[in-house]
C-alpha cells in the first residue's frame, strides 16, 4: 500500500495550469521557458523538469489510516492556520483528529509547524512518524525536524521555489514530490500558499473536497467572507493539482454536518470548559506561555455565567486573588506555567493552611527556568507535589488527553471545593494547545460542594475537626459566623496558636480529609487490566502480563503502543494516573498486581513519577522506566523498543 | 451632629475578644479603636466587613475585630482583598498591614491596587520599622538610621514616598493620618471607606519599642496646607515637597471605578459548550 | 496638635449631649485601660496590669453611672471628630504617645498616665460648666467636675503611696533584639 517513491516531477505545475480555476490568460507565465521556479537542489529529472506539462505523474493519494501529516514553514506563513482548516476538515469528513503544533519563541516568524493525525477512531497520540510532509519552505526546518520523523514510506511535498531542500529530507528516504505553491498562488489566488496546501495535501490524504471547503469556512468565518472566498479558490486549486480539474457541486460544497456528536476542541479549551462545569466563576491569572490561550479563552466566556477574570501583575497576585475570591464564596482557577508555579508556591501554602479551596492549573513547558516555553514537558511533577513549604496536604492531578482536560478540570474543582484545598492540575504544552476531533467529554462525578456554616449553639470554629476532617466554611456576608481565616497554625476557632497540639491536630486534620475522601474509580484509567484480562487480576501472576504505568499526556502513546503490542500478542495492561496526590496505593498495587513486567513511562529527564511511585512503595523493585525529557513527544515505537528492551533483560 | 437613629452597634461590638500582641504604647492600639469608632459610625453590619493583611504587627489587625478576616501572606494582602471585592463587590472590603508588608515585599501590588482602583480601603500603619522581625529598617525608614544590626550603617537608600507614589500610581483618595489623633484618623476612614474606589490612608503609627524617638512624631505632625489637592499636578507639588507629617485628606479625586462583571442569573453553559459543537 | 484637625467648635448645648460627650469619654478610658491592661499582661507586668485593670473597671463604672442618668434620653449619634471638646487638647484621645508608656512602666508611670488623662476630662467639664448656655447642662457639667475631682484626689492619693516605694525602671531582661 506504500506508493512507489516519486522521483521529483514538475507534474503539479501541470496539473494547476490544467484546472480552470484562477485568471485566465495567465497561461504563458507557467510555460516551463518562462516559469520563475527554480529547480530543486537535489537529483533532479531533468528531462521530465524540462518538459513538465508533458506528463502528469498523478501524486498518490494516501488512504491508510490513521495518517499523520505535517504542513511546516517559516512562522507566519499560515502553517498552523492550514492546520486548523486541516483539522475541522477532518471533523467534516467524519473523522477523529489531533492537531499539534510546534512553534519557536518569536512572537511571529521563525519556524512553525502544524502536525494533524486522523483516522475513524479517536487519537490521542500523534504516532510514530509524519507520513506527509508538506513544507511551505525550508527556511528554519532543523529547528524541529527532529519533531517530524519521516520514514521511507513518507510523502513530502514542497514548492521548489521554497529553497535549498534540507539534507534531512533527503536522507530520511521520503518520496519527494515538488508542488509549485507559491506560483499557483501568485498566479490564482492573491498568494495565498498555506490555502493552496491545504487543497494539495487534503487531496493527497484522501479527503473531500468539500470537507476541505467546509473545514475553511469555519475555521476563517471570523475573517470575513471576503478572506473564506479567496481561500476557497485557494484550496480549489490545490485539490485540483491532485485531482485534477476539481468540481464540487454547491450541495456537495455546502456539505451539511456530519450528524456527530463530536467537538472540536483544544487542550486549553477544554480546561477552561471543565473548570466552569466545576463551577469556577473567578480567574485571576498573568500571562505565561503557555497557559495564555486557556486564559484568554475564560476571559470573554465567564462573564456570560456572571463571572469575571483579572489579569493580575504577576503570579504572586494571581493565587492570592484566587485565594481571596474562594474566601468570599465563588469557586477559583488560576492557569500558569512551570516559573509561575513556582512563585505560586507560598500561596498555595496559604490555601492549605487556611484550608481555601483553590484550582491551579499547570500548562507544563520545558524547564527549568524559562526553558522552553512553547514546547512541552511534564516535568514539574516534583513541583507538584513537593514544592509547598511545610507539611501540606494537597490535590495534584494531570488530565489525560485533550477531551479528558474538560473532566480531570471539572473533576478537581470538585474536588476543591468538596475539601477545602487547593489543586494543582499538570496539563502541558502537547494538550493545551493541540486541538482534537473528538467525543464530548463527560462530566465529572457530582460531588457534594463545599460544605457551609449552619445557624448553631456557641460560637463559630471555622477548623473545628469533624469525622471527615472538613469543616464547614462560612461565606463573608453570612451573619453570625464571622471569623478570619489564617495562614498562622491555628485553633479550631481559627486563632493563631504555636502551640504543638493545635499544630498536630491541624496537621492531622488537613491530612485526614484528602485521604478519607473516596474518590471513586476516577482516579487512574486502567485499560486492559480489570475489564480485558481480569484473570490477571484473579491469579495475580498472568504470565507475561506487562503493566504500563503512565500519567497525564503520555497516555496516548503508552495506549498506542499497547494495542500494538496486543496485536503482536502480549498481555498489556496501561494504568494512566488521573490523580497523582493523594496517591491511590492501594487501588494502584491492586493494579499492578500479577503484572510480570512493569514499565513507568513518562516525558522528564530522570523518571519523576518513576520515583514517586517508589517512594510511596507501589512499585516492585524489578520495575522500569522509560523516560526523555521533552520536548520531543513519546512515541509509540520507542515505548515498545523499551518493552522489547524489558523483555530482553534478565528480570530477577 | 447627626441626631437621627442611635446606632444599634458601639465600637466595641466591633471589636473580637481576642486580645491584640502589640507592645503597651504601641500606636496600632488607636487606629483599631478609631477603626472600629468609624464602622460603628457608618452602621456598617458586621457580617458584611471583611478586613485582610498580610504579616507584621499591624497585620495582627484582623482577627481583632468581630468581622470577616484574613490574615494572609506578606505583602499580599491587596491581592487577595482584589479577588474577593471582584468576586463580591457587595462586600465592604478593608486592607490593613504595615509599611514594610505595603511598601518593600508588597511594593509592586500597592502600585497595581492604585491602578486598578477596586472599591477598597487600604490602611497602613507605617511605623518606619519592622516589628516583628525585631526592628528593621523598612522602606520608610531614613537611610542613616543605625539601630538595626542588620544595617548598622544605615540602609543608605532613599525613603519610599508612600503618597507620591499612590499618586503616581493612579489612586483617586490619599490621606495621612496619626495614631495620635485617633479622631481625627476616624473622620479620614470613614471617608476613604466611602469613597467609591481605591483609598489609600497611610497612618504614621509610633513604634514604641524599636522606634521610641517616633513618639515625638506627636509634635511634628501638623495639618496639610493646601490639602486636598483636587488635582494630581497640584497633589504631586503637596507630596513632594511636605515633610511627611502633613496630615489629612491630600489629594481627592474620583476616577472610574474598576468594573466588576455584571452577575448575572441563569446559566449559559450549555451555549458554551455548544460552540466546540461540530 | 490634637483638636486642630478633629473636634467641633460651639457649646454643647443638650444634657443628651453632654452626656454622650462623657459616655464616650469613659468608654475610650475603658477601652485604652484594658488594652494597656492586656498588654502588660502579655510582658508579665503583673502589677501594672492590675492597675491598669482598675482604672477600666472604674471607667466602666462611671459610663454605667451615666447611662443610668441617660436612661429615657433620645442620645445623639455623633461621628468620633464631630465631638465638641473645645479645650486644649483631646480629652478623649488615648494618648497612646504618652511619653512614659512601655512595658517596663511601674504603677507610678501608670498613675502619671491617668492623672495626665483625667485631669484633661476635669478640664473639659469645666470649661462646659462654664460656657453651656443651659443652665440645666452647666449645672450637670460642674456635677460631672466634682465626680472627676475626686477620682483625681484618689488616683493622686495612688501615686503619693506609690511614689513612696519608687525604683528606676527595671533593667530589661531580655531586650527584644537579643543577639
Amino acid at each position: 500500500m506504500v506508493p512507489p517513491v516519486v522521483a521529483l516531477v514538475f507534474s503539479d505545475v501541470a496539473g494547476i495550469a490544467s484546472t480552470s480555476v484562477g485568471r485566465t490568460g495567465a497561461r504563458d507565465g507557467i510555460r516551463p521557458g518562462a516559469s520563475p521556479i527554480p529547480r530543486p537542489s537535489v537529483q533532479t529529472n531533468s528531462e521530465l523538469a524540462d518538459r513538465p506539462h508533458t506528463r502528469r505523474d498523478p501524486l498518490p493519494i494516501r488512504h491508510e489510516r490513521p495518517l499523520a501529516l505535517a504542513v511546516t514553514g517559516s512562522g507566519g506563513n499560515g502553517a498552523l492556520t492550514a492546520g486548523m482548516i486541516l483539522l475541522a476538515a477532518v471533523a467534516r469528513a467524519g473523522l477523529y483528529g489531533l492537531l499539534t503544533r510546534s512553534a519557536g519563541p518569536q512572537i511571529r516568524g521563525g519556524e512553525s509547524a502544524a502536525m494533524l493525525r486522523f483516522g475513524p477512531e479517536p487519537l490521542a497520540c500523534i504516532g510514530d512518524r509524519i507520513d506527509l510532509l508538506l513544507a511551505l519552505d525550508w527556511a528554519n526546518h532543523l529547528r524541529f525536524s527532529e519533531e517530524l520523523p519521516l520514514a521511507r514510506t513518507s510523502l513530502v511535498l514542497a514548492d521548489p521555489a521554497a529553497g535549498t531542500l534540507p539534507p534531512v529530507i533527503a536522507a530520511s528516504g521520503a518520496a519527494l514530490h515538488p508542488i509549485a505553491l507559491r506560483a499557483a498562488a501568485r498566479r490564482y489566488c492573491d498568494g495565498r500558499t498555506n490555502m493552496v496546501a491545504v487543497g494539495v495535501v487534503g487531496a493527497v490524504a484522501g479527503l473531500p473536497l468539500a470537507a476541505l471547503l467546509q473545514g475553511a469556512a469555519e475555521s476563517l468565518a471570523p475573517k470575513g467572507e471576503a478572506i473564506v472566498t479567496a481561500a476557497t479558490a485557494c484550496i480549489r486549486a490545490g485539490f485540483a493539482v491532485v485531482h485534477g480539474e476539481a468540481t464540487v457541486t454547491a450541495a456537495e460544497a455546502s456539505c451539511p454536518p456530519a450528524a456527530l456528536a463530536r467537538w472540536n476542541i483544544s487542550g486549553n479549551e477544554a480546561a477552561g470548559l471543565g473548570a466552569l462545569r466545576g463551577g469556577v466563576r473567578f480567574v485571576a491569572a498573568y500571562p505565561i506561555t503557555p497557559a495564555s490561550d486557556l486564559l484568554e479563552w475564560l476571559a470573554p466566556r465567564l462573564p456570560r455565567l456572571g463571572g469575571l477574570l483579572i489579569q493580575a501583575e504577576d503570579e504572586l497576585a494571581a493565587i492570592n486573588m484566587v485565594i481571596g475570591s474562594s474566601f468570599g464564596g465563588v469557586p477559583a482557577l488560576t492557569a500558569t506555567s512551570g516559573p509561575g508555579l513556582s512563585l505560586m508556591s507560598e500561596g498555595l501554602g496559604l490555601a492549605v493552611a487556611s484550608e481555601t479551596p483553590i484550582v491551579v492549573a499547570n500548562v507544563m513547558r520545558g524547564g527549568p527556568s524559562t526553558g522552553i516555553p512553547t514546547k512541552s514537558e511534564q516535568a514539574d511533577l516534583d513541583l507538584a507535589l513537593y514544592g509547598l513549604h511545610g507539611d501540606a496536604p494537597h490535590l495534584v492531578l494531570a488530565p489525560l488527553d485533550i477531551a479528558d482536560c474538560a473532566f480531570t478540570f471539572d473533576w478537581a474543582t470538585r474536588l476543591t471545593e468538596r475539601l477545602q484545598v487547593p489543586a494543582i492540575v499538570l496539563s502541558d504544552q502537547a494538550l493545551g494547545q493541540a486541538r482534537a476531533i473528538c467525543d464530548p467529554p463527560p462530566a465529572a462525578p457530582a460531588l457534594a460542594g463545599r460544605e457551609r456554616a449552619v445557624p448553631g449553639a456557641g460560637g463559630y470554629a471555622r477548623y473545628a475537626a469533624s469525622i471527615d476532617g472538613v469543616s464547614p466554611m462560612a461565606v463573608p456576608g453570612e451573619p453570625g459566623h464571622m471569623y478570619t481565616a489564617e495562614g498562622l497554625e491555628h485553633n479550631a476557632r481559627g486563632t493563631p496558636s504555636s502551640m504543638a497540639a493545635d499544630h498536630c491536630r491541624q496537621l492531622d486534620k488537613r491530612w485526614h480529609k484528602l485521604v478519607a475522601h473516596n474518590y471513586g474509580p476516577t482516579w487512574a484509567d486502567i485499560d486492559g487490566c480489570l475489564d480485558s484480562h481480569p484473570a490477571a487480576l484473579l491469579t495475580g501472576a498472568a504470565p507475561g502480563g506487562l503493566c504500563l504505568i503512565t500519567w497525564g499526556s503520555s497516555r496516548g502513546a503508552v495506549v498506542e503502543a499497547a494495542e500494538r503490542l496486543r496485536r503482536d500478542g502480549w498481555l498489556v495492561r496501561v494504568i494512566a494516573l488521573r490523580l497523582l496526590a493523594p496517591l491511590q496505593q492501594a487501588a494502584l498495587r491492586a493494579a499492578i498486581a500479577g503484572a510480570g513486567a512493569v514499565l513507568v513511562v513518562e516525558l522528564n529527564h530522570r523518571g519523576q513519577l518513576f520515583r514517586y511511585l517508589h517512594a510511596q512503595e507501589v512499585l516492585p523493585t524489578t520495575a522500569r522506566v522509560l523516560a526523555h525529557p521533552g520536548p520531543l513527544p513519546l512515541r509509540p515505537a520507542e515505548i515498545i523498543a523499551a518493552v522489547q528492551a524489558l523483555e530482553d533483560a534478565p528480570v530477577a | 451632629m447627626d441626631s437621627t437613629a442611635i446606632p444599634s452597634l458601639g465600637a466595641r461590638d466591633y471589636k473580637s475578644d481576642l486580645k491584640p500582641v502589640w507592645c503597651p504604647g504601641c500606636g496600632h492600639f488607636a487606629v483599631l479603636s478609631a477603626l472600629t469608632r468609624t464602622l460603628a459610625f457608618l452602621a456598617l453590619p458586621k457580617h458584611r466587613i471583611a478586613v485582610i493583611s498580610g504579616i507584621g504587627c499591624s497585620s495582627r489587625l484582623p482577627a481583632y475585630l468581630d468581622c470577616y478576616g484574613f490574615h494572609g501572606l506578606h505583602g499580599r494582602a491587596l491581592p487577595l482583598a482584589t479577588g474577593l471585592k471582584a468576586a463580591r463587590p457587595d462586600l465592604t472590603v478593608i486592607v490593613t498591614g504595615g509599611d514594610g508588608d505595603g511598601f518593600s515585599i508588597g511594593g509592586n501590588h500597592f502600585l497595581h491596587a492604585c491602578r486598578r482602583n477596586l472599591d477598597l480601603t487600604y490602611i497602613v500603619m507605617d511605623n518606619q520599622v519592622y516589628g516583628m522581625t525585631k526592628g528593621q529598617a523598612s522602606p520608610t525608614t531614613r537611610p542613616d538610621w543605625r539601630r538595626s544590626r542588620l544595617t548598622p550603617e544605615g540602609t543608605g537608600m532613599q525613603r519610599f514616598k508612600p503618597a507620591a507614589i499612590a499618586l503616581a500610581a493612579g489612586a483617586g483618595f490619599i490621606a495621612r493620618g496619626f495614631a495620635g489623633d485617633p479622631n481625627g484618623l476616624s473622620h479620614l476612614l470613614a471617608q476613604a471607606i466611602e469613597y467609591p474606589g481605591f483609598a489609600f490612608v497611610q497612618v504614621l503609627s509610633p513604634c514604641q519599642t524599636f522606634r521610641p524617638e517616633s513618639r515625638e512624631w506627636k509634635t511634628r505632625v501638623h495639618p496639610c496646607a493646601g490639602a486636598p489637592a483636587r488635582d494630581p499636578a497640584t497633589a504631586a507639588q503637596l507630596m513632594l515637597t511636605d515633610d511627611g507629617m502633613a496630615l489629612g485628606l491630600l489629594y481627592a479625586q474620583v476616577l472610574p471605578p474598576f468594573e466588576s462583571q455584571p452577575r448575572l442569573e441563569g446559566d449559559d453553559l450549555a451555549a458554551i459548550e455548544a460552540e466546540f459543537a461540530l | 496638635m490634637n483638636g486642630e484637625q478633629s473636634g467641633a467648635s460651639g457649646t454643647i448645648g443638650s444634657v443628651a449631649e453632654l452626656l454622650v460627650h462623657a459616655l464616650e469619654l469613659e468608654h475610650e478610658a475603658a477601652t485604652h485601660y484594658e488594652g494597656l491592661a492586656d498588654s502588660m499582661a502579655s510582658h508579665h507586668n503583673a502589677e501594672v496590669a492590675a492597675l491598669f485593670r482598675r482604672l477600666a473597671r472604674r471607667s466602666s463604672e462611671r459610663a454605667g453611672d451615666l447611662a443610668d442618668r441617660a436612661a429615657g434620653l433620645q442620645l445623639p449619634h455623633i461621628a468620633p471628630w464631630s465631638f465638641k471638646w473645645n479645650c486644649p487638647g483631646n480629652p478623649s484621645d488615648p494618648d497612646c504617645l504618652h511619653a512614659e508608656v512601655g512595658y517596663r512602666m511601674r504603677a507610678v508611670q501608670a498613675l502619671r498616665l491617668a492623672i495626665h488623662n483625667e485631669r484633661r476630662s476635669h478640664a473639659f467639664y469645666l470649661q462646659v460648666a462654664g460656657s453651656a448656655g443651659e443652665p440645666v447642662v452647666r449645672q450637670l457639667a460642674a456635677e460631672l467636675a466634682a465626680v472627676q475631682t475626686e477620682h483625681l484626689t484618689w488616683l493622686a492619693d495612688l501615686l503619693a503611696r506609690e511614689a513612696l516605694t519608687d525604683r528606676p525602671l527595671p533593667e530589661d531582661l531580655d531586650p527584644p533584639q537579643l543577639p
